[in-house]
Order: structure tokens, then sequence, then C-alpha cells
């Protein structure tokens, strides 16, 4: 019964993972950039969320627009930020996405404070419950979100025109401008798609939590990463089962001995195996 | 040169007038980072202080003047704040808004410029022990630890008890206090197990520890990971007491807990919510007016620092004095905290109060007065 209960965690975990690694890998993908202000668009949909839904009262609506807005401000951070240092080494795109991640904390720390608020939330879906074994209406949420978000996905790269374009400029963006591929378009939609995944995420994570602050993006600022390298940099499907991966490891390495590491040491500590033994992870390909 | 030399004198002059008649107070707290909210609830704490005193007549007929900065709880930055606060404004004592590593890297650079220094609500017991000069206004995390037993044993009657532990110096300390007097009582601990700071996801060790059937939980936390463990808790259908500390003494526990799983928590604190002492009332009624949340331990605990602080600037302003000042302190009246006395190794003697949260309210439960303990002497 135990493992079962665990196992549903590892799904919820799993799945918050993924949300907030497939945007990541998605950008990497297609511009090389170790784009860290991820996690401050991660913590802008949140608070995004948390406002909206103050004024609205309606969860959706502050899930979807919230999801929209970091979109459109993921796709201006390309176009007015990284746009201009895509050509220097690339040590300085990373240094530019730091600064620009701890200028995003600490503006969310001006305007809202330093102090954690509770986001809280009623929905329509049962609690269920067998014995010892429940699910909860918050973790069956963040299932079904996350469910229908990986088809979605699925179904944009694999079968539309705009998947076909972002899988060319991933590949050699010079090769598919030259076969008439808009590539600056499509960058801007990867960094749309990737920011709203983000706000998505975090939103969840707020709600599943009950709260949001400044910095809740810390963590997740690197240890989105460890799912990417797991995963294989730029592969989206390396994200996916990279994100469920760890989610087990670390529910039921917990489980067995207890915390006699942090979570987050657990994550490092199987990307630094990675990185020795598969540095191009599950489903990397190599760089050129 | 010469011109340089008189506008220097000139200034120093305007300053000097300019601040006669002021007494300067130090203070550092993180302000920005993630420990930012407990740092800005000590500074307000510690500024609403400073205004209940000036407003009725300052020390010895000076003003109070707070000179705050912010440490990041960054431990370096706390010790170039400890030099900048002593060397360059002069302040006659030091409060420590932070947390334990912060505090503990400062307290040596106060003590060796020979500099009072205050300890608000960081618990590490090695605090105190830097030198002669520095005082703590929080309970000693090992009495607060017994406390938390005796409610455990002796009030509750709990046989079979389960511990966890927040990996640090506060919730360590805590724990020790907690075990050592829990089995002097005759009760049995049949789960112990510690977790990382910050962890939000317990359900798992919470399976684990359901399996041993305690009578009481007691978990070392601070709010937000108290959140998660009540509300965790019940998820999984445990309904035993879970006993907190002062940690979990902010409003923002009950906030974050969802569904009102944080009522019948108990915990063991230094501020009393229902007291009917005039001070703590409008302590807590001006904290919520003025900066529009309500009072926290964090923010009685900084209150009671500057409080302190005032004490030993009465009988003088040379540390020796300051030190003989706190050290004299019996019953202080403007304390939120009940600080009865300080023990010759500069810890607060003080009755612990149980609260318990009841309709998303936290209220007496009961006080602690035993001497044996609450002697930090012990």
């Amino acid at each position: 019964m135990e493992f079962w209960q665990n196992s549903i965690n590892v799904l919820v975990l799993g799945s918050i993972y993924v949300l907030i690694a497939v945007g990541l890998s998605m950008i990497y993908g297609i511009l090389r950039v170790l784009h860290i202000a991820h996690a401050g668009i991660y913590t802008l949909g949140a608070f995004l969320s948390l406002s909206i839904m103050e004024v609205t009262g309606n969860f959706w609506i502050a899930l979807i627009l919230s999801a929209i807005i970091s979109g459109f401000l993921g796709a201006l951070m390309y176009r007015y930020v990284y746009k201009f240092v895509l050509k220097e080494e690339r040590i300085v795109p990373l240094i530019v996405s730091v600064g620009l991640f701890i200028t995003m904390q600490d503006l969310y720390r001006i305007i809202y404070g330093p102090y954690k608020y509770p986001f809280s939330i009623s929905i329509p879906i049962p609690y269920i419950r067998a014995g010892n074994f429940y699910i909860s209406p918050l973790q069956m949420l963040i299932l079904i979100i996350t469910g229908i978000i990986l088809i979605g996905l699925y179904f944009v790269l694999n079968k539309t025109r705009i998947g076909v374009g972002l899988k060319a400029c991933a590949n050699d963006s010079q090769m598919a401008a030259a076969v008439g591929v808009n590539t600056k378009l499509t960058i801007a939609l990867a960094f749309f798609m990737g920011s709203a995944l983000a706000a998505v995420a975090g939103t969840l994570v707020g709600v599943y939590d009950n709260s949001v602050y400044p910095t809740m993006g810390s963590t997740v600022s690197y240890k989105a990463f460890v799912v990417v390298v797991l995963g294989g940099f730029g592969s989206l499907k390396g994200s996916v089962i990279a994100g469920f991966l760890l989610a087990a490891a670390e529910v039921f390495l917990v489980a067995w001995k207890g915390f006699f590491l942090p979570r987050d040491a657990i994550g490092f500590l199987v990307m630094i195996l990675f990185l020795i033994f598969l540095p191009n992870g599950l489903f990397g390909r190599k760089e050129r | 040169m010469k011109k340089f030399l008189a506008f220097s004198l000139i200034l120093a002059l305007s300053l000097t007038l300019l601040f006669a008649g002021t007494y300067k107070i130090g203070f550092f707290a993180p302000l920005t980072g993630w420990a930012a909210a407990d740092g800005s609830s000590a500074l307000h704490g510690a500024e609403l202080a400073i205004q209940y005193i000036n407003d009725s007549g300052g020390v010895n007929g000076n003003k109070l003047k707070l000179i705050y900065y912010d440490d990041a709880m960054n431990t370096a930055q706390a010790v170039s704040i400890a030099y900048k606060l002593v060397q360059q404004d002069h302040v006659l004592i030091a409060i420590s808004g932070s947390y334990s590593s912060t505090t503990r890297a400062a307290a040596g650079i106060y003590q060796r410029l020979g500099v009072p220094m205050i300890s608000a609500y960081a618990v590490h017991p090695q605090i105190t022990k830097t030198g002669n000069l520095i005082f703590r206004v929080g309970t000693l995390a090992t009495v607060e630890g017994r406390a938390g037993a005796y409610l455990a044993v002796k009030i509750l009657g709990a046989k079979r008890i389960a511990v966890l532990t927040i990996d640090n110096d506060f919730g360590t300390s805590l724990t020790k206090g907690f075990i050592e007097e829990a089995k002097k009582l005759g009760a049995q601990i049949v789960y112990s197990t510690k977790y990382p700071l910050g962890e939000t996801e317990f359900r798992t060790i919470l399976n684990t520890l359901k399996q041993s059937k305690p009578d009481v939980i007691y978990a070392t936390a601070y709010y937000a990971e108290a959140a998660h463990i009540v509300f965790q808790a019940k998820q999984l259908g445990i309904y035993v007491p879970i006993i907190g500390q002062e940690g979990y003494d902010s409003p923002k526990f009950i906030q974050l807990s969802e569904g009102g799983s944080s009522n019948d928590t108990l915990i063991t604190t230094d501020l009393n919510r229902d007291s009917s002492k005039s001070i703590v009332q409008w302590f807590l009624k001006t904290y919520k007016e003025k900066y529009g949340i309500a009072a926290d331990m964090v923010s009685a605990s900084a209150f009671d620092a500057v409080q302190v602080a005032a004490a030993g600037l009465k009988s003088g302003t040379t540390p020796n004095k300051i030190r003989e000042g706190i050290l004299s302190i019996k019953s202080l009246k403007t304390s939120v905290t009940d600080i009865e006395h300080y023990t010759k190794s500069r810890e607060v003697f003080r009755p612990i109060t149980v609260q318990i949260v009841l309709a998303g309210k936290f209220h007496f439960f009961r006080e602690i007065t035993d001497p044996d303990v609450l002697n930090p002497e012990r």
C-alpha cells in the first residue's frame, strides 16, 4: 500500500519537474542558452495567477491568463535581451540570464514583500481514498493538467507546421532559415511556449504548496537543469522521462532511508554520475 | 588640506550636536534573500519598540535611534556590518534580528570590539557562550525542547512519541532537549528522523511514521515546513496531537496550512497573545495597524531585544554598565515575552507559554512554570 501511495507522489512530483524542464529544454534546444531566468518566469506565473485569481475569483482564468502573459514576457525577454548577446561567447548569455533572474526575484520582493502568500483553491474533483491510499484533488489536478499539456505538446510538435519549424531550428537554424523557416518567429514561439509552461508549473506548485513567494524559483533555477541534463540537453522526450525518474529516485530513497541526503542533493548526485558516465543524458544528441 | 580639516571638524561638530541626546542602537537582519520575511518582521518589531520608548520619554531623557543594515543571511556581510556599526556608527549596543549562523559570526566581533550584543531570536547555544557581552532574548533551544517534552508527557500523557527534526542548529538543539527530557519523564521515542530546511514533501516520511503508532508527534520546524507537516499528516489520517515550537509562531503558519489543518496544533513559545498585559495588547494592535500584517514571535522577540537594550542603557552607556543593567533586570514590565530575569550565562529566565490553534487563531493553552524545566543553567 505504501508503495502505491509513494508512486502517486512520484507522479505528482515528476509532473511538476517535467512541466518546468520541458520549457527549458525547448529553449535550450533552439538557442543553446542556459536560461536560468526560466525560474523567474516560473515565479512570475505563480504571482500573476494569484493576483488574477484575487480579482476574478476564477482559477482557470487566472491559470490561462498567467500562462499567456508569462509567455509573452518570455518572448520579449528573447527579443529585447537575449537576441543582443547570442553572438557572444556562451558564458555571456548565461551571465545575462543569472542577472535577469536575480533582478526578477528582487522585483517580486519589492512589489509583493518578502512574505509567503497562501494560494488555496477549491476544485470540483472528489477526494479518492481507499484504506490508506488516497489521491487528493490537487494531486489529481496536477496529473490531469500535465497530461493534457504533454498530449497537446506532442501534437503541436509532431503534427503542425509550427512543430516542424521548431524542430528544424533546433537541428540547424541557418539551414532552416535557408529553406524558408522564419527563425526569429520560431525562436520567439519557443520562448512563448516554454515560458507559458513555466508559468503553469509555478501556479500549480503555488497551489499545491499553498504558498507563493519571491524566492520560490531559487531551487527550481538549478534543479530544472538536473532534469534537462539527465534527459539530454534539448531532448523533450528525455526531459519527460528524466523528470519522472528523478522524482522516483527522490521519493523512494526518502521512503527507504529517510532524508539521509536532502532531496536536492540526490538530484545532483544523479546528475554528476550522468555527466561522468553518460554526458549526453538519456536521449541527448552530440553537440556539434 | 587645511580646508579639508576645517570642513571635517565642522562636520564632526555638527554631527555631534545633531545626535546629542541620542543613544544609537545597531541592528542587523536579513532584509533581502530567502530569509527576508523574518528579517523584516524583526526590523518592524525593533522599530516599534524604539517608537514606544521614545514616545514615553526615551532612556534617561535620551532618544533612541536604530541604525540597521541588511545581512542577506550572509555571515561575511554580518561580520562587516559589525565592524561598521561599531567603528563608523559608534553604536552603544547591537541587536541581531538574524538567524544563528550570522549571529554567531557577528557575536565574536562585537565581543572583541567591546560592544554588547543581544540576539533576538537566534537559538544556537553557542551564541551566548561567545563572551560576557552577548545576551539572548529568545528562549534557549534546549529549554524550549524540555518544555515540549513536559507538555507531551506530563500534560498530554504521551507514552509513545515520534520526532521530526529540521536539520539545522535550530532543529537539532530543540530535539536534543526534547528527547533527553521525554526519556527522563518515562516516554519512549518510537520514531525519529531528520529532514532538510525548505522541504515541502513530508508524505513519504509521514507514511513511515504512521506505522510506529505514536501518541504525539514532536516536529521541529519553521512555519512553512510546519504548514506542510500538519496538512499532510491530516491528509494521511494522522490525527494525534502535533507539538511545535516558536518556529510555528506566525500567523503565516495558519494561513499556509490548508483547510484549517493547523487547528489543534500545540506550540511552546514566548508570546502569549491572550495575555492581559497592556503592553502585549498594545504591541499586537499597533503592529497590525502599522505594518498591515499580524505580529509573530520574531517581531515580538526583536521588540523585547530593544526593551532589554534600553534597560541596559538606563544604567549607563559604557559596555560594563550596560551589561550590569541587563543582568539586574527584574521582571521587565515593558517586555511582551515575559522576561523575568537574566541568568549568569546571559540567558533569559521566563515561563513558557503553550499556545493552541483554535478556529484559525493562536490561543492560550497552558503555562509551564516548573523551574527545573525552565532553568537555562541546568
